[in-house]
């Protein structure tokens, strides 16, 4: 339970850690658009050493960033095998018994798989570097804009907030209620597929419904402080653009359209 | 059905950054049919220690016995039947409950291990009764009762698994002082059947009235494991962890020091009011 390291967040005081929210977040979504130019392997080059010096920067251990893959191995597994497979372009390059092997899907298979470890590594990277709050404010400033066209946006930062405040309070919600059911005999890890149902069934239900009442709570605590989404607020945190962040969006700009630049020669 | 703890240590998630050092050797004996109150503060071990009764937590070191299971940090052997042996009874049980049925919330323990369907419900319905509650409800969902009622119908759901260590973290918190009083009559029945109780409570009052044992943990050291007599002796350790005294200890102790001479080991008002009758007497 305690192996999900996607998406959680691990305080530190590194140069990346004290970037800007916006910055970042603005960054990772050039960078993943980046990630699919074609640009060769010299622009997965490219952002594969940008990668690699701003996790050496952010100090986040290597291990974790392992960790954090391991979810999508069966992914890449999949895409991967589907991929040899079915994709036949250029020449045959091997026969495996009556399958041959194409070297357009080893071409492909390569920037598949070079692709999603360039886009989990820069995600855990924004999200192990950048406070839950800090992100929504990130995400909000960003959004500012599309309040002219009547998007929700103070209502849609609340949501992002709440939910990634919960998500610790839930696991442990989870642990303790899977705990409970450990002491009433329920075995989680063993059993036939029907007493794994019913096990799962234990958990469920409980959390279902301490979830509903947490936000029954939430509601009427938010309430009874009179909480009006559409009130004009300030915010006592502000966040504050420094002349490293201005440095760091350049090289960022520099790099997306360096790639931009290079699908176009390749 | 002694429990025994050998040099227990207990490090959450150790070799991480949030690693914390929960238990630090603890040593400890409970006899079989005792009723042990386990005191302490938010985070001193409490419930770390008693998640090791029942196998839900695993010593990082040290070995911890209950009867002739010995569980040891490398553990191969299956829980199930400890978890039968120890019920195992969580603060605000009530969030355990999922079933329709109150009847199947309670045979639902029973039924994992390994009781047939009809035997279940026939100790459903008794440990029903037990916990205050009749027959009647059975058939209602336990999502239609009160807070206090649900609780009693997930004791119920434990008791009827039938073990032999009962273990209560904080089971009267939140009940009215009628209802406290009752769960409280039901847990020293359990006990007086020849079973063993282990209570966290943070309620001295309890502790004076039904327990006959005290643990003190503190910092995840066990600090005291005497007779509650003994412990409700040491006024100035006490003091220093900021623990009130039960009213019926601290009224003798404001007594004896305006000339009575009252033993301490008075644990019920009708006894206090016979000494002090018979104290006026001479």
């Amino acid at each position: 339970m305690n192996d999900i390291v996607f998406g959680q967040y691990l305080p530190g005081h590194s140069i990346i850690h004290r970037l800007d929210p916006r910055l970042k977040i603005a960054s990772l979504l050039l960078l993943l658009i980046a990630v699919f130019f074609d640009a060769g392997f010299i622009g997965y080059g490219l952002i594969g050493l940008f990668v690699l010096l701003a996790l050496l920067l952010s100090r986040i251990p290597f291990k974790r960033v392992l960790k954090s893959m391991k979810p999508m191995i069966f992914m890449v597994l999949f895409l991967t095998i589907f991929n040899l497979f079915f994709v036949r372009i250029g020449h045959v390059v091997y026969r495996l018994g009556p399958v041959p092997i194409y070297s357009g899907a080893i071409r492909q298979t390569e920037y598949i798989v070079v692709r999603l470890v360039l886009i989990i590594c820069l995600t855990t990277m924004l999200t192990s570097t950048t406070k839950p709050l800090d992100m929504t404010l990130g995400l909000e400033r960003l959004m500012k804009p599309l309040r002219k066209v009547g998007f929700p946006v103070h209502e849609v930062a609340m949501m992002i907030s709440i939910a990634l405040r919960f998500i610790p309070t839930l696991m442990e919600e989870t642990q303790r209620i899977m705990k409970a059911q450990a002491s009433r005999g329920v075995d989680f890890n063993e059993g036939t597929f029907k007493e794994k149902i019913a096990a799962i069934v234990s958990l469920i239900i409980p959390l279902f419904i301490s979830a509903f009442q947490r936000a029954e709570d939430l509601a009427n605590a938010m309430e009874s402080r009179n909480y009006n989404p559409s009130a004009k607020r300030t915010r006592f945190h502000q966040l504050h653009w420094h002349y490293y962040d201005t440095i760091a969006i350049t090289l960022v700009l520099c790099l997306f359209f360096g790639i931009w630049g290079l699908s176009f020669i390749l | 059905m002694a429990i025994t703890f050998k040099e227990v240590e207990y490090t959450y998630s150790p070799d991480t950054p949030f690693a914390y050092h929960a238990l630090k050797g603890i040593n400890l004996n409970i006899p079989k049919g005792s009723f042990t109150a386990l005191i302490g503060h938010t985070g001193s071990g409490k419930s770390t220690l008693i998640q090791h009764i029942n196998g839900l937590l695993i010593p990082t070191q040290g070995e911890v016995c209950i009867d002739d299971y010995i569980i040891t940090p490398n553990n191969k052997q299956k829980l199930k039947p400890l978890r039968k042996k120890a019920g195992l009874v969580f603060q605000f049980p009530e969030y355990q409950l999922f079933e329709e049925t109150i009847e199947k919330d309670i045979i639902f323990g029973p039924m994992n291990f390994g009781v047939d369907e009809e035997t279940a419900k026939k100790i459903a319905r008794e440990m029903l009764v037990k916990v205050g509650l009749d027959e009647s409800y059975l058939e209602r969902s336990p999502f239609e009762l009160s807070g206090g009622q649900k609780r009693r119908v997930a004791i119920a759901g434990i008791l009827a698994m039938e073990p032999d260590i009962l273990v209560l973290d904080e089971p009267t918190a939140g009940l009215d002082p009628q209802g406290t009083k009752e769960m409280m009559h039901l847990f020293k029945d359990f006990q007086q059947t020849g079973k063993s109780v282990i209570m966290v409570t943070h309620d001295m009052n309890q502790v004076l009235e039904y327990c006959d044992h005290a643990i003190v943990m503190n910092h995840g050291k066990i600090e005291k494991n005497c007779s509650v007599t003994e412990l409700f002796n040491e006024t100035e350790y006490l003091e220093s962890l900021s623990i009130d005294l039960p009213i019926i200890t601290s009224f003798i102790h404001q007594l004896n020091q305006q000339g009575f001479n009252l033993p301490v080991s008075i644990r019920s008002v009708d006894e206090l009011i016979e000494a002090i009758g018979g104290e006026l007497h001479e």
